[in-house]
């Protein structure tokens, strides 16, 4: 017997490509679906194009983007403008619970693979699209990018310096959020399919979903007509609340103190037993209005010191405290390889690479990483044959016949 | 697209998570988020604070920005659909009344901190004993094990430890420091990712018929989403920055009213950018030839570009460039979104009175299912609003013991 992992006997037809679609599929695939992607020599995606490579050395299976975002698939190739690639797509559907995609509103209905097209082949399929605007309105057929996410959403229009214009979050934060809310959004269509035996389409808007992480900013504005200012690393609520320079190239440590007792606290553990009585930072009000004079103080102990050092005094004190950690600290984190977090996956072109893997253990159905990201096309002949019940003999007609590209 | 659902659900269809029962507790986002995802998706969600209610209701947006516990911008948002009851988990009685809770429970999701979890009665084994299908999800900042378990963290130190801070921020400062994102960005993550696994769990018992326990990490979920940002030292050991060089000529300029984000990563996209502008003569010349020359030179082009857009709208541009297919897009305000057509042609927005805030609109469904829609059924509650419907009515006490339960402040 085969093991039990959450979304075991769930197939998925995962027609996205670059990242926001592709780490929905990520996520079902970490539950044990089996996800099939569909991808295209011709149109290769993106990212299999992009840094990083593995040792600088160019070439569509030796991305790490790819790989990271692709983990436990499958991928097959196919030319979707030819009836035999499109027939073999639909096949593919029928023997499918799921069927993602995150082109523009319209595209896939144009492909002759839209959401009535598959119903007809499986009536209960459950089909997620995930597009920049959603499927209706009147900007529905505008381009959209990830990373033009964060500026839409209001994201970035509270993000910055008091000084500076609104700024970016530093990734396209677009993308996985909209992927997350895409998965959580399929695990409840098929909760609902469990119970009543019904497929349906779900229409993600990227731009709504990243809406729904500035809730608190919609309120300001419905309750005052106004939204949060740009702060940097404050809080309104919290003081000192920021990034402080420690010893060392760029090196930086958070720290919070959430109220006057954590301030003294902090004003012990710095010892500095002036700073107590300083009646500039007695209360969260006063803190507030000497912000710059308190953090400069603080500043004058990170300065001395290392983020890890800072750290691991503050945390002892009980104090939330972290460095602003780099990808190599995060790779060489002995935390994370506890828990363990990292999946260190064999793959057939870049050999043994350590990636970040799942968030969740699961005490009774532990999700793994299965499988490493597919080469491009290497399960073709397989998906064709044992899932589509295609014979050899049908594959390689279709190969000469340049249906598998 | 016809085949796509009316923006107006009707209110009568059940979500598609209905009869899946939910008790949430802990304080600000990340469970919450994981609660109302669900409670919005039809799932019927207790949510369970401390007598002195969740802190999210400490932080505002408040009303006239005077605090309120019941006018919290914050807490109104993320416990849309839920009923709320008062319980002091610190207390034996507290912890049995608990127990009563979740018995018949199919998901309990929790941010309690490893070091609470003991002391709040809230240990899987326990709770699975009498209730074996239990989905218990707990979100913590570092997880439930390893060296750094007891570490105690807030959204901004959550974001250095998930890298991601390390990669915000301004360019060309090395003066400034990293730079957090607005808002409570590790909570809401965290959030959705507790929603994924507790519904991945509810998937397996239907075979299994078991329930489970959940470990989540926050610092986990974030090194999870980082782009390609994580995998760069695995694959090519570089460190991506907030100081390094970006590949992607893209960056937020000012307009005559507001901001606009440009973008243009296909050469055909910065083609049709330039007719837009008119072709000028500078478009022509090498600095400006390919991707690569515009990314490297993108001080000089920033400049030329901004001289173009000083003068107009941020919507003229805006249409103008997406007529010619260039992925241009305004830098909204919250004002701006409150008034998107497009928003509103979706019904995004979606309104309802609370008893102590009034009528508010808020974000809606962040997707629209066609066959057992999103709905916003009720507002937040109030501190305790339920205590008398969930115990009494619920789970059968008389309303003298409630009556005791509220003098002996065990609820």
């Amino acid at each position: 017997m085969s093991e039990q992992l959450p979304l075991s006997g769930v197939r998925v037809a995962d027609f996205t490509w670059v990242w926001a679609g592709p780490f929905c599929t990520l996520q079902l695939a970490h539950l044990g679906a089996e996800v099939i992607r569909i991808e295209s020599e011709s149109r290769l995606c993106v990212t299999r194009r992009i840094p990083p490579v593995a040792d600088g050395q160019a070439g569509p299976n030796r991305c790490g983007y790819f790989n990271q975002y692709n983990q436990g698939k499958h991928s097959i190739c196919l030319n979707l403008k030819k009836p035999d690639g499109l027939d073999i797509a639909k096949r593919l559907v029928a023997a499918s619970d799921i069927v993602a995609e995150n082109f523009a509103a319209g595209v896939m209905d144009r492909m002759g693979l839209g959401y009535e097209t598959l119903k007809a082949i499986k009536s209960d399929i459950i089909m997620i699209a995930l597009s920049g605007y959603g499927a209706t309105g009147p900007e529905s057929p505008y381009v959209s990018y990830g990373p033009a996410q964060v500026p839409m959403s209001g994201l970035a229009s509270m993000t910055g310096f008091p000084d500076s214009p609104p700024m970016s979050v530093g990734f396209s934060y677009g993308d996985p959020n909209g992927g997350l809310h895409g998965a959580f959004a399929v695990l409840a269509a098929l909760m609902h399919r469990a119970r009543t035996g019904e497929g349906q389409y779900i229409d993600l808007s990227q731009w709504e979903t990243s809406v729904a992480l500035v809730g608190e900013g919609i309120m300001a504005q419905e309750m005052n007509g106004a939204a949060p200012q740009r702060m940097g690393n404050r809080d309104p609520y919290m003081a000192p609340h920021g990034l402080f320079r420690c010893q060392g190239e760029d090196r930086w440590v958070s720290i919070v103190a959430a109220d006057d007792d954590e301030w003294q606290r902090l004003c012990a553990v710095m010892e500095k037993p002036d700073l107590t009585s300083d009646a500039r930072f007695a209360t969260l009000a006063d803190r507030k209005d000497n912000e710059d004079a308190l953090e400069a103080a603080v500043t004058d102990w990170t300065a001395t010191r290392s983020a890890e050092e800072a750290t691991r005094t503050l945390q002892a004190a009980g104090l939330a405290a972290f460095p602003a950690i780099t990808n190599k600290e995060l790779a060489e984190d002995e935390h994370l390889r506890s828990r363990p977090f990292f999946a260190t996956l064999e793959h057939p072109e870049v050999g043994v690479r350590q990636h970040a893997g799942i968030p969740w253990n699961f005490s009774d159905t532990p999700c793994h990483v299965r499988r490493p990201a597919p080469c491009l096309g290497q399960d073709t002949e397989d998906v064709l044959q044992r899932v589509l019940g295609y014979s050899a003999d049908e594959v390689a007609t279709l190969k000469d016949n340049e249906v598998l590209t | 697209m016809s085949e796509c659902p009316s923006s107006m659900p009707d209110p009568q269809t059940p979500g598609p998570l209905h009869g899946i029962r939910v008790v949430e507790c802990g304080h600000m986002v990340a469970a919450a988020y994981a609660g109302k995802l669900m409670a919005d998706l039809g799932a019927e969600v207790i949510k369970v604070e401390e007598p002195s209610g969740d802190l999210a209701r400490q932080r505002g947006p408040y009303p006239g920005n005077i605090s309120h516990p019941e006018k919290s911008g914050l807490f109104l948002y993320l416990n849309t659909n839920k009923r709320g009851v008062t319980l002091n988990l610190e207390t034996a009685k507290g912890q049995a009344l608990f127990q009563r809770l979740v018995k018949d429970a199919d998901v309990v999701v929790h941010n309690y901190h490893p070091t609470q979890i003991a002391s709040l009665g809230l240990e899987y084994e326990a709770l699975a004993q009498q209730n074996p299908k239990l989905v218990m999800t707990a979100i913590s900042p570092f997880g439930q094990t390893g060296p750094r378990r007891d570490y105690t963290a807030h959204d901004l130190t959550m974001w250095s430890a998930g890298g991601i801070a390390f990669l915000g921020g301004a360019g060309g400062r090395p003066d400034l420091p990293p730079l957090k994102a607005a808002g409570q960005q590790a909570g809401f993550q965290a959030g959705v990712n507790a929603g994924i696994a507790s519904l991945g769990a509810l998937y397996a018992r239907l075979s299994t018929g078991r329930g489970q326990h959940i470990d989540i990490s926050v610092q986990e979920c974030l090194v999870a989403i980082m782009e390609n940002n994580y995998i760069a030292w695995p694959y090519d050991q570089t460190t991506p920055s907030r100081l390094g060089f970006r590949l992607i000529p893209q960056d937020v300029l000012p307009c005559r009213d507001g901001y606009i984000y440009v973008l243009a990563v296909e050469e055909h996209q910065w083609q049709n950018a330039v007719e837009l502008m008119g072709n000028p003569d500078w478009a022509d010349t090498e600095l400006f030839q390919d991707f690569f020359a515009r990314s490297v030179n993108w001080d000089a082009l920033k400049a030329l570009l901004e001289d173009w857009l000083q003068d107009k709208s941020v919507q003229e541009v805006y249409h103008g460039a997406q007529k010619r297919r260039v992925p241009f897009a305004p830098v909204s305000t919250m004002g701006d979104l409150l008034k998107s057509e497009h928003l509103n042609a979706r019904g995004f927005f979606a309104e309802i009175g609370h008893p102590e805030a009034g009528s508010l609109r808020y974000p809606g469904a962040p997707f629209k299912f066609a066959a057992s829609p999103w709905t916003l059924r009720s507002p937040a509650p109030c501190l305790g609003q339920h205590n008398e419907e969930v115990y009494c009515g619920q789970l059968g006490l008389a309303l003298e013991e409630l009556q005791s339960l509220q003098a002996t402040k065990v609820i």
